[in-house]
C-alpha cells in the first residue's frame, strides 16, 4: 500500500476524525479498543498498522505532537530541545556519554537518518545460541524484512544525492581495498538536503509520520497524540488497558504541562515506548511483568565515535544524504563504519581550541567529511532505573574495557580511510592527544593504550536490550512473539526486547520483530 | 543582663546565643558562675556584626552587582547571565577571525535565552549553575591581573581568555569538562547564526514547502483540526523533484542575514574610517 498515491473517495475527512491532538482534549475521557499500542516511533506504528490491517479496532498512543513541515526548526540545538526527551541533553552515568530518544509522532523516524541494514546471519545465530531463540534468525524474519523494505520503499542511496563527502568514503575505502556500499533507507525521492536529523522538509524520508502512521489510519485505527501514558492496568495474570494524562507539546513531562486524566481499556497491550521508557512504565506500574528481574536492566548501546577530515578540494558538506554510504567489513572485529552529517553547529562542539583558533576550524568546515563508527559493545551493560514520582529514567551504564578497544581500533581505521580519500588532516577529537594530525603514521596512536576509555567523546543513540527476549522465562522479560513471559496480553515491540545489539542500525530489525507480533496477536485475539 | 542557669543551656546554640551576648554560664548546683573560653561584650558583637554586613556587601558587590542593564526581550538570564554570556562571546569567537559575524554581534545571549527557555527545568538550572561557576570561579582562582580577584565578566579581554586556556586545558578532568559544556552552549549559538551559517555555505537550502500525508492528517504543533490548511490537491511528491543543486538557494532567513550583517558591517567600517 502507497500512503503517497492519492486515493478516491473521502478518506482523508475520515482519518481525521480519528485523530486527536492536544487542542482536542478538553476533559478527561475514557476509550475502549481492541489493542491500545502505546508509541508511535517505528516499531510501535508497524505494530498498529498491522493490527489495524488485520481489522482490529486499534487505539495508538503518542506522547509527543505530530510534527508538520512548519514545525520543522532548521536550527539543530533548537530542534532537539522540541523533539528529543530532556531537550536531548540526555546523559548516561556512570561512562558519561550523551544519548537522545524522540519524543514525537513517528518517534525516533522523524529525526533519525534513514537506515535500514539488515543484521548479518551471525548477529541471529549468536542470539539463537544465548537467548534460547528458534524462530528469530534471517529464514523466520526475512519475510518481515521484505514486507517492510516494499512498504517503505528502502532502497540504497543513489549517486545522484550522495554528494562529495559520501563519495569521499567510498574513494578512501577503495583505496584501502576496504567493501563499502552505500546506505538502504526508507527515503523516496531524497533531494540531497543532509537535514534528516532536524525533520526532512522535502518529505521524501519515510518516516512513521508519512508512511505507517497514515496507512493505520486507512485501515480504521485511532491516533492520539500528547497523551502520556502513566500506568499499565493490571488483573490478576492480565493487564485491561493504560492510563495517564494530557501533556502540552514541549513540556518534557513537567507538571504544570499535564492535565486532563484518560483510561483506555483494552483486550491487550502492545508496548512500544522505547527502551528506555518502557521498562520505567513498567517499573511504574507495580513492578509489572518482571519477576525475572531483567526489566531495566543489561541496557546496551552502539557508542559511536567519529573522526573529521578536512580536505584540500571543497567538500560542500551541506549538500548530500545525512549518512549515504557505509561499510560493513569490520562487523566481525565488533564495529561498522558510516559517513555522517549533521547540522554544522552539532558537529563543531567537537572542534578543540578557542578564540581564533576555533573560528579557523569553523572556517575550515566546507572542507570537511564525517566519517563515524558504531560498536557492537556487548559487553558494555547498563540499566534504566526510575526515579521518585517521575517517568524520566536514569541511565546507568559503564564502558567495558574490551569494547573501548574496539572504538579505539575503530578510530584508527576511520583515520586511514579519511587519509586515503585524500584529507590534508583530521580532528581526532579525543582528549588527550593532539587536536589535529597530519600524517597517517601519527594516526596510529589512535590504537594504542595511549587512548583511555575516558578520553574518548561518544555518543549513544541505539538502546537495547532492557526488556529482553528469552527462552527461558527466568533470564528474560518476553518471548519470540514478544509477550511478557508473565501476563497474558501484554506485549513488548520496541528495540528494548533485542536479547543483544545488533551490530547494526537497529530500526528495520525492531520493525520486521514488530511485525511478526503484531501477526502473532491478531491470531490471537 | 539576667543569668542563665545551665539547665536552659544545653547544646552549641545556646552556647553560642550566650557567647554572642557575653552572658556568663553556671556550673553545676548554680553556684559557681562559668566564665566562657572568649566572652564578648556587646560592643564586640555589635563589631563581629559590623564585620559580617560588610564581608556581605563586599561578596555582593563582587559577585552580584553592579552588571549592566542585560538586553531587551531576555526572557530567562538574568542581567549578570546576560553580560558573563557576552564576556565569554567576545573571547571565544572574537572579531576579525574570518567569520562573517563576531562573538558579541552575534546575539547570544537572545539566543541561549531562548534555548534555556526551551529546555525542562533540570537541565536548564544544569546549565545556568554551568555559567554561574564559572563566572564565580574567578572571585577564588584570579586571573592575570595582579592582585584583583573579579568576577569573570569583570575581567580583561586577556584575563578571560587566560582563564579559559586554563579551564580547557586544567590536567582535572572535571575542570575540562566544565570547559567542554560552556564552550558547546556558545558553539550552538555562534556557529548557528544565520549569517555565519551562510558565509561559510553550510545554510540549509531553499526548499519549497512538501505537503505529505503528515500535513494533511494534522495540524501545526497546538493548532486545532480545523485549521489544517491542506487538502488532498495541495499533496506534492518529492520523488518529482530533482536533487538540489549545492551551490543552489539557500533558505531565505539565512540569506536575508548574511546580507544584512554584510550592510552592516560595511556601516560600522565606513563609521570607524571616518573616525
Amino acid at each position: 500500500m502507497s500512503t503517497n498515491a492519492p486515493e478516491s473517495g473521502d478518506w482523508l475527512a475520515a482519518a481525521r476524525e480519528r485523530v486527536r491532538v492536544f487542542a482536542d482534549y478538553d476533559h478527561a475521557f475514557e476509550e475502549q479498543a481492541d489493542v491500545v499500542v502505546v508509541g508511535s516511533g517505528p516499531c510501535g506504528a508497524v505494530a498498529a498498522y498491522e493490527l489495524a490491517a488485520a481489522g482490529h479496532d486499534v487505539i495508538l498512543l503518542e506522547e509527543g505532537p505530530p510534527f508538520t513541515v512548519r514545525d520543522f526548526e532548521l536550527d539543530g540545538n533548537l530542534s532537539m530541545t522540541r523533539t528529543m526527551r530532556e531537550g536531548g541533553l540526555r546523559m548516561t552515568r556512570g561512562t558519561t556519554m550523551p544519548t537522545m530518544q524522540a519524543v514525537a509522532l513517528g518517534g525516533g523516524s522523524l529525526v533519525n537518518s534513514a537506515i535500514c541494514v539488515r543484521p548479518p546471519d551471525s548477529v541471529f545465530n549468536r542470539w539463537a545460541t544465548n537467548f534460547d531463540l528458534t524462530r528469530t534468525d534471517r529464514a523466520h524474519l526475512d519475510p518481515h524484512f521484505d514486507a517492510i523494505s516494499e512498504f517503505l520503499g528502502i532502497a540504497p542511496t543513489p549517486d545522484e544525492v550522495q554528494g562529495r563527502r559520501n563519495l569521499l568514503f567510498r574513494e578512501g575505502c577503495d583505496a584501502m581495498g576496504v567493501s563499502s556500499e552505500p546506505i538502504s533507507r526508507n527515503v523516496k525521492g531524497c533531494r540531497g538536503s543532509g537535514e534528516c536529523f532536524t525533520g526532512c522538509r522535502s518529505r521524501a524520508k519515510q518516516s512513521m509520520d508519512v508512511s505507517y502512521i497514515p496507512a493505520a489510519l486507512r485501515a480504521g485505527a485511532r491516533v492520539l497524540s500528547s497523551l502520556q501514558v502513566q500506568q499499565i492496568r493490571r488483573s490478576g495474570r492480565r493487564v485491561t488497558g493504560v492510563s495517564g494524562q494530557v501533556v502540552a507539546p514541549f513540556s518534557h513531562g513537567a507538571k504544570r504541562g499535564l492535565s486532563h486524566r484518560f483510561r483506555i481499556d483494552a483486550k491487550a497491550v502492545v508496548l512500544a515506548a522505547g527502551c528506555t521508557a518502557t521498562p520505567i512504565l513498567l517499573q511504574h506500574s507495580d513492578d509489572l511483568a518482571n519477576a525475572s528481574g531483567q526489566v531495566g536492566a543489561n541496557l546496551q548501546f552502539h557508542p559511536g565515535v567519529a573522526i573529521a577530515g578536512v580536505f584540500p578540494e571543497l567538500v560542500d558538506p551541506a549538500f548530500g544524504a545525512t549518512q549515504g554510504y557505509q561499510s560493513l567489513a569490520f562487523l566481525d572485529e565488533g564495529f561498522k563504519l558510516e559517513t555522517l552529517w549533521a547540522p554544522p553547529p552539532l558537529i563543531s562542539i567537537r572542534f578543540p581550541g578557542l578564540g581564533e583558533d576555533l573560528q579557523a576550524r569553523f572556517a575550515e568546515m566546507p572542507n570537511m567529511a564525517v566519517f563515524d563508527a558504531i560498536a557492537s559493545a556487548n559487553r558494555s551493560l547498563g540499566r534504566v532505573k526510575k526515579r521518585f514520582r517521575s517517568l524520566t529514567p536514569t541511565l546507568e551504564w559503564r564502558l567495558h574495557p574490551e569494547d573501548a578497544a574496539i572504538l579505539r581500533r575503530a578510530l584508527h581505521v576511520i583515520a586511514q580511510i579519511l587519509f586515503a580519500a585524500g584529507a590534508e588532516k583530521i580532528l581526532p577529537g579525543v582528549t588527550g592527544l593532539p587536536d589535529t594530525m597530519s600524517r597517517v603514521e601519527d594516526a596510529a596512536i589512535l590504537d594504542s593504550e595511549a587512548v583511555q576509555p575516558g578520553n574518548l567523546v561518544m555518543g549513544g543513540n541505539h538502546v537495547f536490550c532492557t526488556t529482553r527476549m528469552h527462552g527461558d522465562p527466568t533470564q528474560g522479560v518476553v518471548d519470540e512473539d514478544g509477550r511478557c513471559h508473565d501476563l497474558e496480553n501484554l506485549y513488548i515491540a520496541d528495540t528494548g526486547i533485542f536479547p543483544q545489539c545488533p551490530s547494526v542500525n537497529p530500526m528495520l530489525t525492531g520493525m520486521a520483530l514488530a511485525r511478526r507480533q503484531a501477526l502473532a496477536l491478531s491470531e490471537r485475539l | 543582663m539576667r543569668d542563665l542557669d545551665s539547665s536552659a543551656l544545653q547544646g552549641n546554640g545556646h552556647a553560642a546565643a550566650a557567647w554572642v551576648h557575653g552572658l556568663p554560664l553556671q556550673g553545676k548546683g548554680g553556684r559557681q558562675p562559668v566564665r566562657l573560653r572568649y566572652p564578648c561584650s556587646v560592643l564586640s558583637g555589635f563589631i563581629l556584626f559590623l564585620g559580617l554586613v560588610a564581608l556581605t556587601v563586599v561578596v555582593y558587590r563582587r559577585a552580584f552587582s553592579g552588571y549592566v542593564r542585560s538586553p531587551a526581550g531576555l526572557a530567562i538570564l538574568h542581567r549578570g547571565e546576560a553580560a558573563f554570556v557576552e564576556a565569554v562571546a567576545e573571547v571565544l569567537f572574537p572579531a576579525g577571525a574570518g567569520l562573517a559575524v563576531p562573538g558579541v554581534d552575534a546575539q547570544l545571549p537572545h539566543y541561549i535565552d531562548r534555548h534555556l527557555a526551551a529546555l525542562p527545568r533540570s537541565q536548564r538550572a544544569q546549565i545556568r549553575l554551568l555559567f554561574a561557576a564559572v563566572e564565580h570561579l574567578t572571585l577564588f582562582v584570579p586571573g592575570n591581573e595582579p592582585g584583583r580577584r573579579r568576577r569573570f565578566s569583570s575581567l580583561t579581554a586577556a584575563s578571560r581568555i587566560s582563564i579559559l586556556e586554563r579551564l580547557a586545558e586544567h590536567p582535572n578532568g572535571l575542570l575540562r569538562l566544565l570547559f567542554t559544556a560552556l564552550r558547546s552552549v556558545f558553539v550552538l549559538g555562534y556557529l548557528g547564526h544565520p549569517a555565519n551559517l551562510q558565509g561559510l555555505g553550510l545554510a540549509p537550502f531553499d526548499i519549497g514547502t512538501a505537503v505529505s500525508d503528515a500535513e494533511l492528517l494534522f495540524p501545526r504543533v497546538g493548532g486545532l483540526l480545523s485549521s489544517i490548511a491542506f487538502d488532498e490537491a495541495d499533496r506534492t511528491s518529492p520523488e518529482a523533484e530533482a536533487p538540489l543543486d549545492p551551490q543552489g538557494p539557500r533558505h531565505r532567513a539565512y540569506a536575508h542575514a548574511e546580507r544584512t550583517t554584510r550592510g552592516r558591517n560595511l556601516v560600522d567600517r565606513r563609521k570607524r574610517s571616518r573616525v
